[in-house]
């Protein structure tokens, strides 16, 4: 065997699968807007990683030099490690729009121009919006060294004006001086010109850029150029602070003055006004990114939704009603009929949402109980809980306030919910709470009845739409207790009971997972058929990675279907030839965990909040759901298995840590997207078939007496 | 007759039992029907240190205290969320901790000004009884039903052993032997871990020397293991255990298990098994107790089982609630086997019980009273010359403190205590604002006391002739007055003038005279 070590680095891991995606962008059989997102989520996706990853990696290196991770590596060898694949993933970025996206979207007729290109029409309405609209908001403000130098907003456009200095007279060339103006992020970055056909846009830099000597009357302006930089974000709240909703807004004030990891600037700044800003801000020559097109690539994602350019993009697969879900029924008659399980996006997240609002307003529901974590900007669920509480209904709602980068979101909602009386816990002391679940009790004739919905993902009915998730909702009598009790733990009303069915991190859950891998370790090494299946978004836990292995060299069959980070080295001959790991990205992004147990022939799955990390197993608040009904369980093993039979959008991950595609061959291609899209459909086409079939006469509203 | 029978369908209330124990404040919220079915809810527990400071120092400290009043409000919430509000459906437990607290009742004062709650610190009988109710259907289900079992529960107080026999209780005692006063006798020793080790065994050892005299040593024997500490262990040892079924530990694992955590810092079981440091403090010393008792015994596996006082207090819930067909037996056997045993005539007795059932049926619409009053009528009439035993005068009153303070199977203290009013009323003076224990009771049960000794007394008037000759009867409001028309009897002067003897208890409560009439077919 090498003498590799047995775990991948996993910034490096998390930096390939970036690179997965950006592969994306740069697949010519992709249409050409949707390979613009795909580019613009690269840049987002490396924006947080700077101010999570990189900012963390910083200070280890500081405290902890010495410290290696499971692959081996310092943090200095990592961080130079990183800095390596971003500059390179950084430049094939700009290739790929420069080369690829634009001179294609140019023929499709989207043009960008530049101050070059404006004709006079365009000259003249840009003058009117620069004297109009951005002279009087943006003020420019002069810098004379450090110590003046503003308070940038982190990830925010800014551009450096450098103006010649006072000349005093002296042989030497005046020092020039320099003054930022800060774009804000609030500003509209694109900005739609005139045009006879097609559509063309111009960037807001440009036109401030064109103009800029207009700030500065008598002034001469030597160069403008447009950064960015990226702070430091991997600051944690002191839990332990008396009032933690203030704290956290302390924490995001103190935020905007942590140290600068990157800076992006336009590629044609001089020496003298890169040299100065490295200076004030701090920045090594590594932390410098020259962009040789536009600052912040990720501001182009709302490009992509451009309307009237329906040919550039896919086709659209809009989610579709479960034919599981009667829409003439209440979801609480629905729910009490038989289980639920939705795979989303395929299936639409309103059933979700409808269970929530028919709570709030049925009189016999007493409480609602549900965790948030990310929410959408106008949700529905959260006016649902306040009315609910309105309507004197007891609804608890765990609000994670350290949700990263929506903390101010959350914190208004915190506040929101306060005041109509719903009862708001920010998380759990310590911990994050990432669970997704919401339980509802409610009084019925036979006695109280609890209905519970568990996801993998958020509460938010936009992002259901892009991502793959599941739902599941059951009245099951066990799971109705765990959940309770479960919620009684994370709010304090209680220690934690022992679960019936579910397991929770940081409790359990890692422990559960282990125990499951482990039994088939034991049933193949007694001669037994043995399988795991799983799909998650990360693996990067030492202990599950390690009884994996184990597993692998007992003989069990593992296949892991791996979003992004997976530290986990397969198909090494003696350590883990047994294990295959495929990834997929497509038009969705998957976010789904399950997880399955061959056990003997009576199979075990499960769907779980949880990835398999660390961060996730021992820091946040988890959940991991067993699904019994049997329907459920055969459709999850379902979806689990149009995924490992993919060879249109999976890539296999080599021993060497490499991504290879498919050789298909003569085989039938299977793009498990396409494959799930399409099964929904011909489901509910079934179902209204069916429908059509059975006469519904409309009815007066009833009035028969309950039969007694 | 065909009234409204609203006992027909099933309708179920949700009902909220707290205990408040020596590590720990533990809470159900459960649900039972009208068939007595009891479905559990929600559990929750909070760690508190009250035993901590009871078996140490004797007093409850006033940071406890508050420690309970914050854990208790916030049981109030959940309370709250199911909408249980009338009183009768929240019961409150304390149990050594607090009974053996020097400032008890300054302590249960605070309790309930603070959160409402009224908490009944039991004694040690009681918590048997209440363990036992618990319990009992596992007994009887399991093969258990056969030979002898120890049911132990070590608690930071006390030991408290139930030796049941083919089914029945045979010997109950609390013993002073609990996991934080052997603590409290090592931090006085100050003795290093391996000496500590040598005490507790010696300690344990003594009360194992005292329940072995009372276990008969012929015969199969079990251990059942109750209580938090067996539950953890058999967690740890039996990870697929079902907690709802009987668990079995091999003494030899139990051993292991118990020697580590006699071992390990408190810190360590903390961390490690996920519990709180009330109980880490204990977990040792009671394991350890479990299996000095198995060894004791030769017992190869210790059982144990999930089942808790909270069980036992909802059980007797349920048992208030609705009795089943099979339950309304037993607990008439067991009224019956009291009768018995104080030389009741219980032929007599049998025939005033049923026809004050009778009447109890038949009254429905004017007493309007819950089923499960007629039970209580029931068995009060079957009780209601056992003072006789005691003496001839005054033997209603006897009646009471005889019944009250016996054993029927299936009725809790409240139960009981209603039969002996009941009884107590069948002659003689009228219920009275200044009868101690009626006056204690709530205006529902006054009035219901009031009712059925009432009708107890109608049924003792029809059975004066000490003949089966009135078995049934009919009633009918005629002119504003309650008639009861007897089928085939011609004369009825004698019940007549026991009727008249009898008092004026039933116009007194149901505002009307009762006339006697016989019926004849036309």
């Amino acid at each position: 065997m090498s003498e590799e070590p047995r775990f991948f680095n996993r910034e490096l891991s998390w930096l390939a699968f970036n690179q997965r995606v950006l592969d994306e962008a740069n697949d010519a059989e992709i249409p050409i807007l949707e390979r613009l997102k795909f580019l613009a989520i690269t840049a987002s996706n490396l924006d947080e990683f700077f101010m999570v990853r990189v900012g963390g990696l910083q200070i280890q290196q500081r405290k902890a030099p010495d410290k290696r991770d499971p692959s081996g590596m310092t943090a200095a060898e990592q961080l130079a490690a990183v800095s390596e694949r971003t500059h390179e993933m950084a430049q094939e970025q700009y290739r790929i729009f420069a080369e690829e996206i634009e001179p294609q979207l140019e023929a499709a007729d989207v043009r960008r121009l530049a101050a070059e290109s404006y004709s006079q029409r365009h000259l003249n309405a840009l003058e009117t919006l620069f004297d109009q609209e951005i002279f009087a908001i943006y003020s420019p403000q002069a810098v004379a060294d450090k110590n003046d130098f503003p308070q940038l907003t982190n990830q925010s456009l800014n551009i450096c004006v450098q103006l010649a200095g006072e000349s005093d007279d002296s042989e030497e060339e005046p020092t020039p001086r320099f003054a930022i103006i800060p774009l804000g992020r609030e500003a509209q970055r694109i900005i739609t010109l005139h045009s006879d056909g097609g559509y063309a846009y111009t960037l807001l830099e440009d036109v401030v850029e064109l103009f800029v000597a207009r700030f500065f009357a008598g002034i001469e302006v030597q160069q403008s150029a447009t950064f960015r930089i990226s702070r430091n974000a991997d600051i944690a709240v002191d839990d332990e602070s008396a009032d933690f909703l203030q704290g956290m807004e302390e924490i995001l004030g103190a935020r905007k003055q942590t140290a600068c990891v990157r800076l992006e600037i336009s590629s044609k700044v001089g020496a003298t006004m890169l040299q100065f800003l490295q200076e004030v801000l701090e920045v090594n020559d590594e932390d410098v990114f020259k962009s040789p097109g536009p600052v912040d690539l990720a501001a182009f994602m709302q490009m992509t939704d451009l309307p009237g350019f329906d040919q550039l993009k896919y086709e659209p697969w809009p989610p579709l009603p479960s034919p599981e879900v009667d829409p003439a029924a209440s979801m609480f008659e629905v729910i009490s009929r038989k289980d639920v399980l939705l795979v989303h996006p395929y299936e639409s997240f309103e059933p979700v949402v409808r269970l929530i609002e028919e709570a709030a307003d049925d009189p016999d529901v007493l409480a609602i109980k549900q965790t948030l974590y990310r929410t959408s900007k106008q949700s529905p669920i959260i006016a649902a809980l306040k009315r609910a509480a309105e309507r004197g209904k007891h609804v608890t709602a765990i609000l994670e306030l350290k949700a990263r980068f929506d903390e101010a979101r959350n914190i208004e909602w915190a506040k929101d919910l306060e005041q109509a009386d719903v009862q708001v816990i920010y998380g759990v002391r310590g911990l994050k709470t990432h669970a997704k679940i919401c339980i509802i009790i409610r009084r019925e004739p036979h006695g109280i009845q609890r209905y519970l919905h568990v996801g993998t993902g958020n509460y938010n009915e936009s992002t259901a739409r892009l991502y793959g998730d599941i739902s599941y909702m059951t009245c099951n009598e066990e799971l109705g207790g765990d959940a309770t009790n479960f919620f009684n733990a994370i709010t304090g009303y209680s220690q934690p009971q022992d679960y019936r069915k579910l397991e929770a991190a940081p409790a359990g859950l890692r422990d559960r997972v282990l125990d499951m891998i482990e039994t088939e370790t034991l049933r193949k090494r007694q001669g037994q058929k043995a399988h795991i299946a799983a799909k998650i978004n990360s693996l990067a836990d030492p202990k599950i990675i390690n009884a994996l292995y184990e597993a692998s060299q007992a003989g069990v069959s593992v296949k892991l279907n791996i979003r992004g980070i997976c530290c986990l080295r397969p198909g090494v001959p003696g350590l883990s030839e047994n294990i295959e790991v495929i990834n997929i990205i497509d038009r969705f992004l998957e976010h789904a965990r399950i997880f399955y147990f061959f056990h003997g022939g009576d199979e075990r799955v499960f769907i779980s909040s949880a990835d398999w990390m660390p961060r996730n197993l021992d820091r946040r608040v988890e959940l991991l759901i067993p699904i019994e009904d049997t329907p459920s369980r055969h459709r999850l093993v379902d979806v689990l298995d149009v995924h490992f039979r993919d060879n249109v959008k999976a890539r296999q991950l080599q021993p060497d840590g490499t991504y290879a595609r498919f050789d298909v061959g003569k085989r039938k291609l299977v793009r498990s997207q396409e494959s799930l899209y399409d099964q929904t459909k011909r489901a509910v086409n079934q179902e209204e078939q069916y429908r059509r079939t059975i006469f519904q006469p409309h009815r007066p509203e009833s009035t028969t007496i309950d039969e007694s | 007759m065909s009234s409204a029978q609203p006992t027909n369908t099933i309708s179920s209330k949700p009902v909220a039992v707290i205990d408040i124990g020596s590590t720990s404040i533990r809470m159900a919220i459960a649900e039972i029907n009208n068939m007595g079915v009891v479905r559990t809810l929600e559990t929750l527990s909070q760690a508190v240190s009250l035993g901590r400071d009871t078996f140490t120092t004797g007093r409850i400290q006033r940071a406890t205290i508050e420690d309970v009043v914050r854990t208790l409000r916030s049981y109030r919430q959940i309370i709250a969320q199911y909408q249980i509000e009338n009183q009768e459906n929240i019961r409150v437990i304390g149990t050594s901790a607090i009974r053996e607290a020097g400032n008890r009742l300054a302590f249960l004062d605070r309790i309930y000004s603070a959160t409402g709650f009224d908490v009944d610190a039991i004694d040690e009988a009681e918590e048997n009884r209440v363990t036992y109710l618990g319990i009992q259907p596992l007994l009887q289900e399991s093969k258990l039903s056969n030979g002898n079992v120890l049911v132990m529960e070590v608690g930071g107080g006390n030991t408290d052993l139930l030796v049941v026999r083919k089914g029945n209780v045979a010997f109950s005692h609390s013993y002073r032997l609990g996991s934080l006063r052997i603590r409290k006798t090592l931090e006085a020793f100050r003795t290093p871990v391996a000496k500590s080790r040598h005490i507790m065994e010696g300690k344990i050892q003594r009360t194992i020397e005292q329940v072995r005299e009372q276990v008969p040593d012929h015969g199969p024997i079990e251990l059942i293991g109750l209580g938090g500490d067996m539950r953890f262990a058999a967690m740890q040892i039996i990870p697929d255990w079902n907690p709802l079924s009987l668990g079995q530990v091999p003494r030899v694992e139990l051993e292991a298990l118990t020697n580590q955590m006699l071992e390990l810092p408190e810190d360590e079981i903390v961390q490690r098994y996920h519990l709180s440091y009330p109980e880490a403090e204990t977990v040792g010393p009671a394991l350890l107790a479990y299996v000095l008792m198995a060894r004791a015994f030769d017992l190869v596996n210790v059982l144990v089982t999930n089942t808790n006082i909270r069980d036992g207090l909802l059980k007797e819930m349920a048992i208030s609630e609705a009795w089943s067909e099979d339950f309304h037996k037993q607990i008439v056997r067991s009224a019956v086997g009291l009768a018995e045993r104080y030389d009741v005539d219980v032929k007599h007795a049998k025939r005033v019980a049923n026809l004050s059932q009778e009447l109890f049926e038949k009254l429905q619409n004017e007493h309007q009273l819950p089923a499960r009053y007629g039970i209580i009528l029931h068995v009060a009439g079957l009780l209601h010359e056992i003072g006789l035993f005691v003496n001839s005068r005054s033997h209603h009153k006897h009646a009471m403190y005889i019944i009250k303070n016996s054993e029927i199977f299936g009725f809790g203290k409240k139960q009981l205590l209603l039969t002996a009013l009941v009884a107590r009323y069948h002659r003689r003076s009228s219920p009275l604002p200044k009868h101690d224990d009626y006056a204690d009771l709530n205006r529902e049960e006054r009035i219901a006391v009031a009712k059925l000794a009432a009708m107890l007394r109608v049924a003792i008037a029809l059975s004066d002739s000490r003949s089966a000759r009135i078995q049934e009867v009919k009633c009918k409001w005629e002119n504003d007055i309650m008639v009861i028309y007897v089928p085939n009897v011609d004369d009825l002067s004698i019940e007549q003038f026991a009727l008249q003897q009898s008092g004026t208890l039933f116009e007194e409560t149901f505002g009307t005279q009762v006339l006697l009439r016989p019926h004849r077919a036309t």
